[in-house]
């Protein structure tokens, strides 16, 4: 079995990864959003996992329609639907926070209609000052608090501190791969990237370093890849579906690089492992790159995706927003002029959550194929 | 309105505002004509003077901030800025059908589309581009209740290049009786107030005059004094004031909080509900059915309260707005001043019942329908606002469990007549009322 083929067997929701941490007698909590603290969880002997709902069937999703009502986003719809299905009945509670309006209720309706044994969100701040700061500094700690309570456990500043050195160690590694696909024959394809990243959000830390490590190895060695059409980058918010992914690949371009949920958004920042660890956690959370969500870093996002468009040599920007997503309607609408000032091309892509209507994305990626080929 | 008055304020509207001020000029403009048929009471003068203060403000080059809807503006006051909250636009140009031209050029720009942004910010972007709003000098918001303003400002900002302060506001309550209490909310509410104060001294090249800003948090109490003994007014049966009553108070402390205006209008419809309840008038003759409308109003459609009130002899006591929860507090020092502007940030309407857990919205709901002695809840559920739609369906079934009330939800959007029109709307709380509550 190849390292693709290990780490993809955590990729499905309940996974035998997750099994046998369970089997341990131990405990696993999902969680919404990139601003979640995996490293208190993880510290605590608690496995974090991402909450996706890829299984759930497009159009399928009569309670989430209900009560998080047919104007709400896709994703948030299915995971209401599969929470109501006890198809997350591998968790034993999840954590969320206020990222967005629809998240947060989302976060509601589950406890009021599809319980788990415990509940908690996290107020992040939605801006960033040395104020808000001091303010999400006691918001995680709180939530450290409350895990010690509901799990009996005890978190110390020695087991943060490995956790944050098991965490950097994914982020460095992933970064090391990110680097090896700024090669003009990048080793491996936008789509198995993505489940590289999907995985390590659905299994123990340092079982992912290690077949991560394996796997950079092999991606070192690999000839890469040449017969693409266009390189491009992908922008946007939660996606984690491949599908969407591979269509854009199977015509031909290339996917290099995101500001994602599930990419650089998610791991790109460090936690300063000099300082004490839960006030590096919280300086890493809310001054990481940022979501939409944080008002005022705007300018910060943006120099950061020109900046990796540039390391990363992209040809074209691809936009992905989930249907009725306030967040990433806004800020497409802010990014387009900028693209457009500095002459990248850019294609927008509404979509659902879980893919549907392939046919009509293919057109729409196919002709922007065209245009990429052509300003070569 | 007088004659003499009434040429007063027209002869005012007279010549040209400026392109920048030609909406604005339009909505006065309407508004005078609007008022024209009605007594000259606080509330009338003191919007009029509204319009006004922006004209002058802009010839004087008196700095002018804008803010959303969810802040009561008496800080500004203190610091002789001109408040221009930007949902007067969306508000005051639904009832003429004048925010859609902008929804269109807006849509055309490619900003949202109606389900998923609130068009309570969208039709002044169509606006700027058209050059006939006024850019303001600075801007405030928080980001709550709601995703839309926290985005919206930033496109603002982005087509305008005019600076904003933005300060949080937390998940948590500061009730110590409440399950969701934190006991740091206050400090770090009155931290952020100061930050907010640091920069606009910084903008606006002044310091705070510190006795000014108590004597204006004065006025803030007493005009919430007024609301708070007006909204306890309005839990007589039958109801002493018509259906918009409450919603009329929320304007005056949205846009004039702080002034001695807000306290004369709030004292004047306070005193009015006082005296209807003592010579038995009832805002609705005959009442027979109490509503609750636990969200705002249907903007564009000014006749639909009043078609209620005439057809089913129903009296929709307060919308999510007039219902203003923010009370008077102790304002003898500095520090308590600014303890009361930070208690205003998390109670005000819509803020207080949307900023955290759906049991924020919930409790209200509960509350509302128990001390209102309410026969009925009508949520007409904007399309774009996420936050509060998704929690509707929880609350609906808890005032039903708990109390026995049914619940009427419907998607519609207040400030556009064309996605749900005011047919289909009276055709559902027709259905509602007559075959599940009468």
């Amino acid at each position: 079995m190849t390292v693709m083929e290990k780490l993809s067997q955590a990729i499905p929701l309940a996974n035998p990864w997750i099994n046998n941490w369970r089997n341990e007698g131990k405990n696993v909590l999902g969680y919404f959003c990139t601003y979640i603290p995996e490293e208190i969880i993880y510290a605590a002997d608690i496995l974090p996992v991402r909450v996706r709902a890829r299984t759930c069937s497009a159009g399928d999703t009569p309670m989430g329609d209900a009560y998080m009502t047919p104007t709400a986003c896709s994703f948030t719809r299915c995971c209401l639907e599969l929470a109501n299905q006890n198809q997350y009945d591998f968790l034993d509670g999840i954590v969320s926070c206020n990222s967005c309006d629809q998240i947060r209720r989302l976060y509601d309706n589950i406890r009021f209609k599809a319980p788990f044994p415990y509940h908690y969100i996290i107020g992040v701040p939605g801006c960033v000052s040395d104020t808000t700061h001091e303010w999400f500094k006691h918001e995680i700690s709180k939530f450290k608090e409350s895990l010690e309570k509901n799990f009996k456990v005890s978190i110390s500043d020695e087991k943060l501190k490995k956790a944050i050195r098991v965490y950097n160690k994914s982020r460095e590694l992933l970064k090391e791969i990110y680097n090896l696909r700024k090669h003009d024959n990048p080793p491996i394809t936008g789509t198995e990237m993505l489940n590289i990243i999907s995985a390590g959000m659905s299994m123990p830390r340092d079982q992912f370093n290690y077949l991560l490590s394996q796997q950079l190895q092999e991606l070192k060695e690999k000839e890469g890849i040449s017969d693409y059409r266009a390189r491009i980058m992908i922008v946007g918010s939660m996606l984690d579906d491949p599908e969407y992914l591979k269509v854009i690949e199977d015509l031909g371009g290339l996917v290099v690089v995101d500001s994602q949920c599930l990419g650089t958004r998610y791991f790109w920042d460090l936690i300063d492992e000099n300082k004490n660890p839960m006030d590096a956690i919280g300086e890493r959370y809310l001054s990481k790159i940022a979501c939409p969500r944080m008002a005022g870093k705007y300018p910060e996002r943006v120099d950061f995706m020109m900046k990796l468009i540039k390391e990363f040599n992209v040809d074209g920007v691809i936009f992905q927003r989930i249907k009725f997503c306030i967040l990433w309607w806004a800020e497409i609408f802010m990014l387009r002029n900028k693209l457009k000032d500095e002459g990248i091309p850019f294609l927008e892509l509404e979509r659902e959550y879980v893919l549907s209507g392939a046919g009509a994305m293919k057109t729409r990626v196919e002709a922007f194929m065209e245009i990429l080929e052509a300003n070569k | 309105m007088d004659d003499e008055t009434y040429r007063k304020y027209k002869k005012l509207g007279r010549g040209s505002w400026g392109k920048d001020l030609s909406l604005w000029k339009t909505m006065y403009l309407g508004f005078i004509n609007l008022a024209k048929e009605e007594e000259f009471n606080p509330f009338v003068e003191m919007f009029a003077n509204m319009f006004l203060r922006v004209v002058n403000a802009r010839k004087e080059g008196k700095p002018i901030i804008m803010y959303p809807f969810n802040f009561e503006p008496a800080l500004f006051i203190a610091m002789n800025l001109t408040p221009l909250m930007q949902e007067t636009f969306s508000v005051g140009l639904a009832p003429l059908k004048l925010n859609e031209p902008y929804i269109d050029i807006t849509n055309k720009m490619g900003y949202g589309d109606t389900p998923t942004l609130c068009n309570a910010q969208r039709p002044i972007v169509g606006a700027y581009k058209q050059g006939v709003a006024p850019i303001p000098d600075l801007m405030f918001f928080t980001p709550t209740p709601c995703n839309a303003i926290t985005m919206s400002y930033q496109v603002f900002q982005q087509l305008t290049d005019v600076p904003y302060f933005t300060m949080d506001v937390p998940y948590w309550a500061y009730d110590q009786l409440n399950e969701f209490y934190d006991e740091k909310i206050i400090d770090y509410m009155v931290k952020q107030t100061k930050d907010l104060i640091f920069w606009l001294e910084k903008e606006t090249n002044q310091k705070l005059d510190l006795e000014k800003f108590q004597q204006t948090m004065k006025l803030v109490n007493e005009a919430r004094q007024n609301v708070l003994e007006f909204n306890e007014l309005l839990k007589n049966v039958p109801c002493p004031m018509p259906s918009l009553a409450g919603f009329m108070n929320f304007t005056a402390m949205a846009t004039h909080s702080g002034t001695i205006e807000a306290v004369k209008a709030t004292k004047y419809i306070r005193d009015e509900a006082a005296e209807n309840i003592k010579s038995g008038i009832a805002g609705v003759p005959d009442e027979k059915v109490r509503i609750a409308w636990p969200y705002t109003h249907i903007f564009f459609d000014v006749d639909l309260l009043p078609w209620i009130e005439e057809t089913f002899q129903a009296v929709v006591i307060l919308d999510i707005l007039g219902y203003y929860p923010v009370l008077p507090h102790d304002v003898s020092t500095i520090e308590k001043c600014y303890e009361s502007v930070a208690k205003g940030v998390l109670d005000f309407s819509m803020v207080g019942t949307c900023r955290g857990n759906a049991e924020f919205y919930i409790d209200f709901c509960l509350n509302y329908v128990k001390d209102y002695k309410i026969d009925a809840m009508i949520i007409p559920m904007q399309f774009a606002c996420k936050h509060a739609y998704a929690i509707t369906r929880i609350a609906a079934e808890a005032v039903r469990e708990q109390l026995g009330i049914p619940t009427l939800i419907f998607g519609v959007d207040p400030y556009d007549s064309r996605e749900v029109t005011s047919e289909t709307i009276k055709a559902k709380i027709s259905e509602f009322l007559t075959q599940v509550v009468l």
